[in-house]
């Protein structure tokens, strides 16, 4: 297989474009410094984080976890329909997988209203990691929302019209289902 | 005219711009002391004695950024220029310009005003120099994100531009930058840990963040230039 003829070719080939990779890598990256910063943290104060901790709903997280991996799922559909020639179903998946993301948003702000109507605030040092980087995840799946809007918008113009774009928009929506994976198993469920 | 000379006015900014911010590197590191930053969770004698040991450097470092500080402004000049170069016309180039121009205030004249004050009379009552630090510190590491909707703009004319004057790479890499700096506003609230204003979270990751993109910057403006160069010598040939 050759370069030439990775436009029609599903294997072989990096999906999406290097500049999405390039963000995704760099961003997760970041994300990690987070993450180490976090765990430094808890060591440090140990008993303090455990006991915080047990004021989050892990029911609620667990449904946000489903809801992200559900929409995930949608997108990756959607890239396999563009492939596969069928524009609507593709441009129906995209948009059901923006509809999981904002569902996610919803719940997100929820648990938060909740968490500091219950007087939870970043005042506890969990409390204050907690809603950093759930809050800078928040504006990851806005950026995502944004993304797939555009995906939408480009498949819609027969012009414009490329199976990239979706595969594209689809690699950043993964990295934003991974990372909350990753912030659910710190944050709610690791004793 | 010879195509070298025809944007050397380019190539001079493109070189002046990773000398000013390496002349700014030494003025904030090495002469006045606020990156890496003092502590916030010190007591108003131990800020006193921060401004008697590093009093001659404050003084000599706030007083050249006083002078040299319309050499950020001309490096932004130079990516609005660029930016008219795209295919998304001047409107972002000015919004840059504007939003970039927003945080000079409270990023650099707001802290060399209180740092200088400060030392001005070191014998003064210590609450007030307290004061003057904490309103340096929290004015020059807290205005990280008044520099947001300049970059917010930056990335938006690079994924729109059609004419590939700088990577879509870069534009992500801007994002970044909107990122950490939202973070930033937490170090109005923490006296100490990740999220204060030397935490590691709302400071150091935020700077290394600033240096990749900074350090892209300066590789992404000259590639530009020559572009441009290599351009307008192709134009030069086809009109002989």
């Amino acid at each position: 297989m050759t370069r030439t003829e990775e436009r029609t070719e599903t294997v072989g080939r990096l999906p999406g474009d290097r500049d999405m990779w390039i963000m995704v890598l760099g961003d997760m990256t970041i994300f990690a410094g987070y993450f180490v910063i976090f765990m430094i943290y808890r060591a440090m104060n140990r008993q303090e984080f455990l006991v915080a901790q047990q004021h989050l709903n892990i029911t609620i997280g667990v449904i946000n976890t489903v809801v992200l991996v559900t929409s995930s799922w949608l997108v990756a559909r959607a890239v396999q329909a563009i492939r596969a020639g069928d524009v609507q179903k593709s441009i129906a998946l995209v948009v059901s997988g923006g509809v999981g993301g904002a569902l996610f948003m919803v719940l997100k702000g929820y648990e938060w209203a909740s968490k500091i109507a219950a007087g939870h605030t970043n005042s506890d040092m969990f409390y204050s990691f907690y809603y950093v980087i759930t809050g800078v995840h928040l504006i990851h799946v806005l950026i995502g929302l944004i993304v797939l809007g555009v995906v939408v918008r480009e498949l819609r113009n027969p012009a414009r019209r490329r199976a990239q774009m979706v595969e594209i928009g689809a690699t950043y929506w993964h990295m934003v289902d991974l990372l909350w994976v990753i912030i659910f198993a710190l944050f709610y469920v690791m004793r | 005219m010879s195509t070298a000379t025809r944007n050397r006015d380019v190539w001079w900014m493109t070189w002046f711009f990773p000398a000013w911010y390496a002349v700014f590197g030494v003025i904030i590191c090495l002469l006045t002391r606020v990156t890496p930053p003092p502590r916030p969770d010190v007591t108003a004698a131990e800020k006193v004695a921060f401004f008697a040991q590093h009093h001659l450097t404050i003084q000599i470092g706030f007083t050249l950024l006083l002078i040299l500080l319309g050499g950020a402004a001309m490096t932004n000049g130079l990516v609005c220029y660029q930016i008219k170069r795209m295919s998304v016309g001047s409107v972002f180039a000015y919004g840059y310009i504007g939003g970039m121009s927003v945080g000079a205030l409270p990023g650099f004249l707001l802290v060399t005003v209180c740092f200088l004050t400060a030392a001005y009379r070191p014998d003064r009552n210590p609450e007030l120099i307290s004061l003057l630090y904490d309103l340096g510190m929290l004015s020059y590491n807290g205005s990280l994100g008044c520099f947001t909707a300049a970059y917010l703009v930056l990335a938006i004319a690079i994924l729109y531009d059609r004419n590939e004057v700088f990577p879509k790479w870069f534009a992500y890499v801007s994002i970044w930058q909107i990122i950490t700096e939202v973070i930033a506003t937490q170090m109005f609230v923490f006296p100490s840990g990740a999220f204060a204003w030397n935490g590691s979270i709302a400071f150091w990751l935020a700077v290394v963040v600033f240096s990749v993109w900074l350090g892209a910057l300066i590789v992404l403006l000259r590639r530009a230039a020559e572009e441009e160069s290599a351009k307008e010598s192709a134009q030069m040939v086809a009109a002989q």
